[in-house]
């Protein structure tokens, strides 16, 4: 099966995130401000806008790295008030365009990391390690090794994670996204550093990981030509404001889309 | 020939107080970037409510993992309400920190038990264990089978167990932890909790030596503090190993560098950590810490 084949038409799915009227601002300049919309659950969605629109910064407020104006609801939950970390735990697993990986733990260990917000039980039957502890961290284990065997790693390697190459440090943050079970994926370029095929395998990977578990996944790419593909919602940001959001087709028609990012060469492309 | 094993035997039991200190210092220092100078009066505080329950007829070893807990709460506690609060204002507001800490801890030994030394009964009772020519007292060989089983437990949690893996990744990278899920503040607290634990078991087995009085710890976590520098104050295995060469170094100098008997002999030591750190700043076993810009 193809990329092309996979994006599923848009539908009138219920919204997995809503965000409404987001505002970010670093030493007065307005990195984002008054962004709302809402992101349909399942598949791919994508956000795309010329260099400095506000795309990492809007990754950064939905996972609580960056403080925020206005709210960001998953599942009809408001998670504006939350921390970085509680976010997590309530299912918004992201990565970045550097991975930012622990280097010095092996692979196998910084995908279990991801893992452990699903262990059981405190930190007393983490320390005395109760029999349920002890089958969850099995159950993680074997769970890391078989997503990490679908995105082509080894789990047996034993090299720091910061000493691998580009490619390898891209899968390995996203089987340690992936093995959260999140609710919203957020990609942060994960086509950077990789080739055109390389590219289209994590994707498929991905879309596959997606269907099977009813995952959104949110990416933000320069590469507009795979994102109109794979994409079934499409969030344009130009300047820290939102441009127009809807469905790639839409989207692509968009006279202001064309002129404020597009530009003339895609629309050229396409015909 | 058995002379140089009797010295070397002797250091090595000394060398191990220090290496435990410093491995509390270790854990500490990796996830707060802070140098607890308090660490060792914190390890002496629990050896006088060791003290407490014992003058109370209860048995030492009942009595051991109750302070144990204690003291890792106690830890926590410290990390919670005093640590906390300064932990992003940088180094030099938690150095003062670790010093406040160092006198306040003192001070108030001072004034609840008094300044002068008190005995400490050894858990493993009087006696001497000759073989091969070594002699050690039932003293020394219990202390050097216990701090390698809290070393050993250590080590084993920090590398096998998720607890040690949050530990590791809170520590190293606690940006990306953080997205993970980890709540920086709980780990770094558990971390304190754990230095904590450790540190009580040096000051116990140091106390039936040194008699336990409020600055009982202060040289031991002189010599901790260059056995981490030397080691390596980002790896736990440098701490211990800096450790060792510590307290070896230190017994056999005393023994056989003209000159230096005695208390002079912890010159050499330093020197030795000195030289280390001209060649190997951040220790034998240490990595470079890396600054993101």
């Amino acid at each position: 099966m193809s990329l092309d084949e996979m994006a599923p038409p848009e539908t009138e799915a219920p919204a997995v995130l809503r965000v409404d009227e987001l505002a970010v601002e670093f030493r007065g300049v307005k990195a984002l401000q008054g962004v709302s919309f809402t992101i349909p659950r399942g598949g791919i969605s994508s956000v795309i806008g010329p260099n400095g629109a506000g795309k990492t910064t809007l990754f950064n407020c939905i996972s609580g790295v960056a403080k925020h104006q206005g709210t960001v609801e998953l599942d009809g939950r408001d998670l504006s008030r939350l921390r970085a970390d509680r976010r997590a735990t309530l299912g918004i697993a992201r990565t970045f365009q550097t991975p930012l990986l622990i280097a010095e733990l092996s692979p196998m260990e910084n995908v279990l990391l991801g893992a452990h917000a699903g262990i059981r039980g405190g930190v007393v039957g983490l320390i005395v390690r109760r029999p349920a502890v002890r089958a969850d961290e099995r159950a993680a284990r074997a769970r890391a090794a078989e997503l990490m065997e679908v995105l082509g790693l080894d789990p047996d390697d034993t090299r720091r994670a910061g000493s691998l190459p580009h490619g390898d440090r891209r899968r390995v943050e996203i089987a340690r996204a992936l093995i959260s079970d999140p609710k919203l994926l957020l990609l942060d370029e994960p086509a950077a550093g990789l080739g055109a095929d390389e590219t289209d395998q994590l994707l498929l990977d991905i879309q596959q990981h997606a269907q099977a578990t009813g995952m959104t996944c949110i990416l933000v790419e320069h590469d507009v030509g795979l994102v109109m593909r794979v994409s079934r919602h499409v969030v344009v940001l130009d300047a820290g404001r939102l441009l127009v959001a809807g469905d790639p087709r839409e989207v692509a028609a968009d006279p202001r889309v064309i002129a404020a990012y597009l530009g003339d060469d895609w629309s050229e492309d396409r015909q | 020939m058995t002379e140089l094993l009797q010295q070397t035997l002797d250091g090595l039991s000394a060398g191990l107080i220090y290496g435990i200190l410093a491995l509390a210092l270790s854990v500490v220092f990796q996830g707060t970037g802070m140098l607890n100078f308090a660490q060792g009066e914190m390890a002496t505080l629990s050896a006088f409510v060791t003290l407490v329950f014992l003058q109370f007829g209860m048995p030492f070893w009942a009595v051991l993992p109750i302070v144990i807990v204690l003291s890792a709460l106690g830890g926590a506690l410290i990390e919670r309400t005093v640590v906390r609060p300064l932990e992003r204002s940088g180094e030099l507001p938690l150095l003062t920190l670790g010093v406040a800490l160092l006198l306040g801890i003192n001070a108030m030994m001072a004034i609840i038990w008094g300044t002068n030394s008190r005995p400490f009964p050894s858990p493993f009772g009087q006696g001497v264990v000759t073989s091969l020519g070594l002699r050690m007292t039932y003293q020394q060989l219990g202390s050097l089978i216990t701090l390698l089983a809290v070393l050993t437990v250590t080590i084993l949690v920090f590398n096998r167990t998720s607890i040690g893996l949050r530990l590791r990744a809170v520590a190293q990278n606690p940006d990306s932890a953080t997205l993970l899920g980890q709540h920086r503040g709980k780990w770094l607290m558990i971390g304190w909790g754990i230095a904590a634990a450790v540190g009580a078991f040096a000051a116990l087995v140091a106390a039936p030596v040194l008699t336990l009085s409020p600055g009982m710890m202060t040289f031991p976590l002189l010599l901790a503090l260059a056995a981490a520098t030397l080691g390596g104050l980002t790896s736990r295995v440098g701490a211990v190993v800096g450790g060792l060469i510590v307290g070896v170094s230190n017994s056999l100098a005393g023994r056989y560098i003209p000159g230096l008997d005695g208390d002079l002999a912890i010159v050499v030591p330093f020197v030795i950590t000195a030289i280390v750190v001209v060649i190997k700043p951040a220790g034998i076993f240490g990595k470079a810490r890396t600054v993101r810009v």
